[in-house]
């Protein structure tokens, strides 16, 4: 493909190819989530090559490649992805761990413009513009770009009301996630979210992670953080508490404090007009009358 | 009194009641109602898990690091404010002191 759109939160992101010799392709979880060629939110022009910081780019954050296995975390490489930052232009460089070797990609973007440059390196004319971990750069900085909110949680819709529980990995959203889908709710999605105030609403979206997804989306009624227990329990959270507690779960490069004073205003906007508490819960399906008795009773307000 | 020697290590100078401290701005505050959500800022996605929540008292001690008061007019608004003795209000100063005081820079 020289170029398409895809729709993933709402957001419309038109990917162009800039080369004669350049070809883009998408992974299978991207089927459903292809869009119209209409206007465009964001352009990314995607490029055969390799951009460099210049020489007056500030290195201001980075990350270590990590990998889970057995639920184990292990640090592979010191230097993953780095942030780069020239006057409004952020230059994101990061090595692309899987497939072939010694491929680089970096993604130049600037958040009051409408264009961002994408540069894959390798011999292939074929450039995958959302391998991993260009997947969530690219939607994290998207999510910064409109102020919005990018989280480990998963989120469930069900009798018109949406549930959003966060937790890093190993708290149980995957769980709750099956047992809410066994009781008939419909799961946004399991591990993470886009929340984006819309009309007035926080409303959250899936983003493609499995293959067969399709685009979901619904309003944030309720937010849990979560945590294993021995018997089900809420604890309800003050209001800094809860914006903590929710932030801790939020993706986050908190590396200019503009970047936090626009993180920490949308999330007390979000936990101050939605119900926000922990709950410690048994992974069986007693968490789920017990939440939805809890909410009946308004115990949880 | 352990960890506010601490701080004044850290700072390389001694410190006493007479001397003004202020937030440094690697650490932005949001206020919450009376509560404040104290987050640093960050260069490793390793440190990103560190934020701080302030509760009434502490929320008073932030407000007063205004780059002009000394810890020792901190310590008398606190009494007035929280209707303690002056031990009362210096140890939960200095603890306050100690426990932040990366994020702070003695400006006098």
């Amino acid at each position: 493909m020289k170029s398409f759109n895809l729709n993933i939160a709402d957001y419309d992101i038109r990917f162009i190819s800039t080369g004669p010799e350049t070809n883009l392709f998408l992974k299978k979880k991207y089927n459903h989530f292809f869009s119209c060629c209409g206007n465009a939110d964001i352009t990314i022009r995607v490029h055969s090559g390799v951009l460099k910081p210049e020489e007056k780019a500030v290195r201001v954050f980075h990350a270590p490649y990590i990998k889970e296995t057995e639920n184990k975390k292990v640090k592979v490489n010191d230097e993953f992805w780095t942030v780069y930052k020239n006057k409004n232009d952020i230059l994101i460089e990061t090595i692309l761990p899987l497939g072939k070797k010694n491929r680089k990609a970096s993604l130049r973007v600037n958040a009051g413009a409408n264009e961002w440059d994408l540069y894959i390196s390798g011999a292939d004319k074929k450039k995958d513009p959302l391998e991993y971990p260009l997947d969530g750069l690219l939607l994290y900085y998207l999510t910064v770009r409109s102020g919005d909110i990018f989280i480990h949680g998963s989120g469930v819709s069900i009798n018109n009301r949406g549930y959003l529980f966060a937790g890093v990995s190993g708290k149980g959203k995957t769980t709750i996630a099956q047992l809410w889908d066994k009781a008939g709710a419909l799961v946004i999605h399991d591990d993470r979210l886009i929340i984006r105030y819309i009309n007035g609403r926080f409303v959250m979206f899936n983003t493609p992670v499995y293959n067969n997804e399709t685009p979901r989306s619904s309003p944030v009624d309720k937010i849990f953080l979560i945590d294993h227990g021995t018997a089900n329990k809420i604890v309800l959270t003050g209001k800094s508490e809860a914006l903590s507690l929710v932030m801790a779960n939020c993706i986050q490069h908190l590396w200019d404090p503009s970047l936090i004073e626009s993180l920490t205003d949308v999330l007390g906007k979000l936990t101050s007009g939605t119900d926000t508490c922990r709950l410690f819960f048994k992974p069986d399906e007693s968490v789920i009358s017990y939440i939805l008795e809890e909410w009946n009773s308004g115990r949880m307000e | 009194m352990k960890d506010f020697s601490t701080f004044e290590k850290k700072q390389k100078i001694m410190i006493d009641l007479n001397s003004v401290v202020t937030p440094s701005p690697g650490i932005v505050p949001r206020k919450t109602g009376d509560e404040y959500v104290l987050v640093p800022v960050s260069n490793n996605i390793a440190d990103m898990d560190s934020v701080y929540t302030l509760n009434e008292t502490g929320a008073f001690i932030w407000e007063k690091l205004d780059g002009e008061s000394t810890l020792a007019e901190i310590i008398s608004c606190m009494q007035t404010e929280f209707d303690v003795d002056a031990e009362t209000a210096k140890n939960d100063l200095l603890a306050f002191v100690a426990e932040m005081g990366k994020f702070l820079i003695i400006t006098r």
